[in-house]
């Protein structure tokens, strides 16, 4: 795996937040981050995952000998790879968290801005695995619901650019609601930047869990969050709850940073005993380590079965 | 002693303490507010910030509030209560008036510094409630400081003031000490005069009447007449030798006192340059005269000046300055018959010959016509008791006279007045009147208001009476608009008549210029009589030779600079100009330009240049000034005459205000304060708190973590 991600740093630049932001529309975003990420890589780990043929193509460099054709080289004395048609039998759903928290960004990309681009990447990479993609945004209720299908890609993009950070946010009614109208099983992407007690976070994904679903995490924070950079004397005011608290950001770095650390690694923790996938993300990083879990998680899945 | 305030009402500013901790407490509201996802991680910090109803600086919030009180208690103007000078000492408090002589002959030896130093003096010997002015005095006299208890004010002022160039008039000074001794509230009174009392300053009618009780104090610097040397006067005559103008200066120079014979030399400079020295000896209490070689004077607006070349004692007499310009005669023309009449001219060419400053350019025409030409450029034309004759006559004179041209009509037995012309004279021409059986007549009447006779007006400036007039023509003023007697003969006809005609003037003279009907041109009052009516006639107005140091002039007064020889001709300067004024000492005075008045004060003797601002070269015009030589008799006054004089006509007491006492106190309480003047202290006490308290809160913002936010109070 350490091989895969090595490589897949050449096409990092196109995967840049700061570079995404300059590109208004999110199906381009989406397949220009997931034919760029792919193409970086050296092995396709989920073509053929079908066993309907589908085409032949030629072979490129990169691609899998096992799926070489080679009566078709006996034949024709070139290269070939065999294509199927791959299954069309998982929903792929995100839940977007639109919380008004999610509007922060202390650089040229909101937490918000990076989850929709994420949000974009997962379900066009879905869609091309065929799977029913769907969205729910939710804040401290569901905003917008998406039903999960093989047609609403495009709707779940529009869904995606319209998404506005609004009021404040909770996990636990809308995660519930959520539940009960995905009723078929299928992989859940949770995307928020999960500002409750872990064992609150952690009792409304496992309302996530029950029908069966699997549910990864994505757990998403501005630098400025993680660091606490601020200088000088300042007013620190939240932007869920309005209220105002005076802060000498030298004085509380350390000790905001250590209980950051406490909560994140609370978190990862529980959500592994739990089965959930966790990934914490820096909305200043690229989103191939978001695209990869996702690969990972995909590629588990599928030997599962 | 206790401590109390002039005005307590200031005390309420101390509300103003609170000013430095509201505003700190209140500061926060400014603070920088930073919007975050959320502050469940913050409100968990342990440390987040420190109150701000908490006082954390103690020493800053005390520099602040010390500051804001000391400024406070200044206002309120706080002093020593001290009883024993609010009581008074002995018969109150004084008004002193120091009055200081300046006239330059304070500047003989050290008397100045005596001076200075006896008026120091008496304001050191002032009492804590006295009052004291200063005031200065020499021909005029200025109030440096009016009725002040500041001690160091009084000896400041006292150090601003050096000597004038001016000379001792007593009167200005001590009218202005009677005035401010009169208007004050004090019960005691007190006059300081510092001088050499000079008995050329005091003329004793001056009129000064002091308060009763007035204890006046001489300060006498002048313990005997000193000998003293001047300039006492200079004449510069002057001749047209080729055109040019050549100058003879001589001067009269006088020694006051002295014994035995004085050797000395006279230095003649021109220009800055020396000229001639030339050797004299002054006889004790004497005079003595000098003439120097005659030198050639080219351009205008020349500065010289004649001195002694080692002065004396009183330096500022012993040089006399003058300025020069070639001279600008006026033309003149005499009109005879000629032939065997030609001798009836002679004595007005000869009488206008004789001038110090070749004032006259005089042409006799014999015979002849008149004519447009032949008048061009003549000031004044002289009808000599000749027929005007005919071809065009009339009309070139009447031309001539109504364009400004001046004419002397002398009516003797030959004159033929034609009718054209009779409304130029100032009246009708009659007969002639023979008065060849009597003893003849004389000058009965003179206009002496009429710048013709104004310089007759004085005993002794010229004899009219002795002139024998034995025949004259009958001339009839009827009008008295269209013509102005100037003189009459005793039997009430006129001698001298006077009409203005356009721009010129016509004078007829009723008798002849000639020895023959009268014997006038035989007196020594001929020459400046005529040298009078020509210049007249001309329009050419006498000119004041030089100027005494203090007197003002007025460059923007055209018609007032015209009669002190500056400008006429020349043009007045252009009030729309500006101008400077180089002064003798070399000072720039910027004379600027516009309506009104443009002053300029002649300080110091020598010589002042005008000229257009922004010329280096161009000399306008320039004056100059010499020192008022009544300054230079050094005989002192007895001091008792002067103090006599002021206190016998003082019979009046002066009337004491009803509420004088009470006013007193309240001055009493206003004079401890002003002479301890501890506001001042407070004030800078509190200027170096709030400095220290500057670099404190700099200092401690700079401090990591240590900003204003937890800082000071």
């Amino acid at each position: 795996m350490a091989s895969v991600s090595s490589s897949a740093r050449a096409g990092a630049q196109l995967l840049l937040p700061e570079v995404l932001a300059r590109i208004d529309n999110l199906e381009l975003l989406a397949r220009t981050v997931v034919e760029g990420f792919l193409n970086g890589l050296h092995r396709s780990i989920y073509l053929g995952l079908s066993l309907d043929f589908a085409e032949h193509r030629p072979y490129m460099p990169g691609d899998d000998i096992r799926r070489m054709d080679w009566r078709l080289f006996g034949r024709t004395d070139r290269h070939y790879i065999k294509l199927f048609e791959a299954e069309t039998n998982a929903n792929f759903v995100v839940l977007l968290d639109v919380s008004r928290s999610m509007a922060y960004g202390s650089h040229a990309v909101t937490k918000l801005d990076y989850a929709r681009y994420l949000a974009a990447c997962l379900t066009y990479f879905a869609r091309r695995q065929r799977d029913r993609v769907g969205i729910i945004t939710f804040d401290d209720d569901v905003v917008e619901r998406v039903p999960p299908s093989a047609r609403n890609l495009d709707l779940c993009l529009h869904t995606l650019h319209r998404a506005e950070a609004g009021r404040p946010g909770e996990l636990g009614r809308p995660l519930l609601k959520a539940t009960e109208s995905l009723r078929r099983k299928g992989i859940l992407a949770l995307i928020s930047d999960f500002y409750e007690d872990a064992e609150s976070v952690l009792s409304a994904v496992r309302l996530l869990q029950g029908p069966g679903h699997d549910v990864m995490v994505f757990h998403l924070l501005d630098p400025a969050e993680l660091e606490l950079p601020f200088e000088g004397v300042s007013d620190f005011r939240d932007m869920e709850s309005g209220e105002r608290i005076p802060v000498v950001p030298a004085k509380v770095r350390e000790g905001y940073r250590v209980l950051l650390a406490a909560h994140t690694a609370e978190l990862r923790d529980r959500f592994t005993a739990a089965g959930v996938d966790y990934a914490l993300l820096d909305t200043s990083g690229p989103l191939d380590q978001a695209l990869f879990r996702f690969l990972l998680h995909r590629e588990k899945r599928s030997r599962v079965r | 002693m206790p401590l109390r305030f002039l005005v307590p009402a200031f005390l309420l500013g101390l509300a103003a303490l609170a000013i430095p901790v509201l505003v700190h407490l209140t500061r926060k509201q400014k603070a920088r507010v930073v919007d975050f996802p959320s502050l469940m991680f913050l409100e968990r910090v342990p440390f987040r910030a420190e109150s701000r109803r908490r006082i954390h600086h103690w020493l800053l919030l005390l520099f602040r509030t010390l500051a804001v009180a000391l400024v406070v208690a200044a206002f309120a103007r706080p002093f020593l209560h001290r009883e024993d000078l609010a009581a008074g000492t002995g018969a109150g408090p004084r008004e002193v008036v120091i009055l200081v002589d300046r006239s330059y002959s304070m500047g003989v030896g050290n008397r100045w510094e005596q001076a200075l130093e006896a008026a120091r003096a008496a304001v050191r010997e002032l009492g804590p409630l006295d009052r004291a002015s200063v005031v200065f005095f020499a021909r005029s006299a200025s109030v440096a400081v009016r009725s002040d208890t500041d001690q160091g004010r009084l000896l400041a002022a006292l150090d601003t003031v050096g000597l004038s160039h001016e000379s001792t008039a007593y009167g200005p000074g001590l009218k202005l000490a009677q005035t401010i001794l009169e208007e004050t509230e004090l019960p005691g009174r007190a006059l300081v005069l510092v001088g050499d009392f000079q008995r050329a300053g005091w003329t004793g009618d001056e009129g000064i009447r002091l308060p009763a009780g007035t204890e006046v104090t001489p300060v006498v610097l002048a313990s005997e007449a000193r000998p003293n040397r001047a300039v006492a006067g200079v004449s510069l005559s002057r001749e047209k030798v080729a055109g040019r103008d050549r100058i003879t200066p001589s001067a009269r120079l006088t020694r006051t006192g002295g014994d035995g014979e004085e050797a000395a030399e006279i230095v003649l400079e021109v220009e800055g340059r020396e000229l001639q020295r030339v050797p004299v000896t002054l006889p004790a209490s004497g005079a003595a005269s000098v003439t120097f070689e005659p030198f050639n004077l080219s351009r205008p607006h020349t500065g010289g000046a004649i001195r002694f070349a080692d002065s004396d004692d009183l330096a500022p007499d012993d040089v006399h300055h003058f300025v020069l310009s070639p001279g600008r005669a006026i033309p003149v023309l005499v009109l005879d018959e000629g032939g065997r009449n030609a001798a009836s001219s002679l004595f007005i060419t000869e009488a206008l010959a004789i001038s110090e400053e070749g004032s006259f350019d005089v042409a006799v025409r014999a015979g002849g016509g008149i004519t447009t030409s032949l008048l061009d450029g003549v000031s004044v034309v002289v009808v000599n008791d000749r027929p005007l004759g005919g071809g065009g006559a009339a009309g070139a004179l009447r031309t001539y006279v109504e364009g400004g041209g001046g004419l002397l009509v002398v009516l003797g037995e030959r004159i033929r007045w034609p009718q054209e012309l009779a409304d130029l004279l100032p009246g009708v021409v009659g007969g002639i009147v023979d008065r060849a059986d009597a003893s003849g007549a004389r000058l009965g009447h003179l206009d002496y208001e009429h710048p013709v006779f104004e310089i007759f007006r004085g005993p002794r400036t010229g004899d009219f009476t002795r002139a024998r007039f034995f025949r004259s023509r009958n001339l009839q003023v009827a009008d008295s608009a269209a013509g102005r007697v100037l003189a009459r003969f005793d039997d009430g006809s006129v001698a001298l008549a006077e009409k203005q005609v356009g721009k010129g003037r016509v004078l007829a003279w009723t008798s002849t210029m000639d020895a023959f009907w009268n014997d006038l041109p035989r007196q020594a009052v001929f020459l400046p009589f005529l040298h009078q009516v020509v210049r007249y006639a001309s329009g050419r107005t006498e000119h004041q030779a030089v100027f005494t140091a203090g007197q003002i002039l007025d460059l923007s007064d055209a018609a007032a600079m015209a009669t002190v020889g500056l400008g006429g001709a020349e043009g007045a300067p252009d009030v729309h100009q500006e101008r400077v004024a180089v002064t003798p000492s070399g000072r720039s005075l910027v004379l600027a330009s516009g309506q009104g008045p443009r002053f300029l004060h002649l300080e110091e003797p020598g010589v002042y240049e005008v000229r257009p601002a922004g010329s280096a070269d161009e000399r306008h015009m320039a004056v100059a000034v010499n020192v008022d030589l009544g300054e230079a008799d050094l005989a002192p006054l007895d001091p008792e005459e002067v103090v006599a004089s002021m206190l016998a006509r003082s019979g009046e007491v002066p009337a004491q205000r009803g509420d004088g006492g009470a006013r007193a106190g309240r001055l009493r309480l206003e004079d401890q304060e002003r002479r301890q003047a501890l506001w001042r202290v407070l004030l800078a006490t509190a200027f170096v708190l709030l400095a220290a308290e500057t670099l404190l809160s700099n200092r401690i913002s700079r401090i990591p973590g240590r900003s204003g936010f937890h800082a000071g109070s």
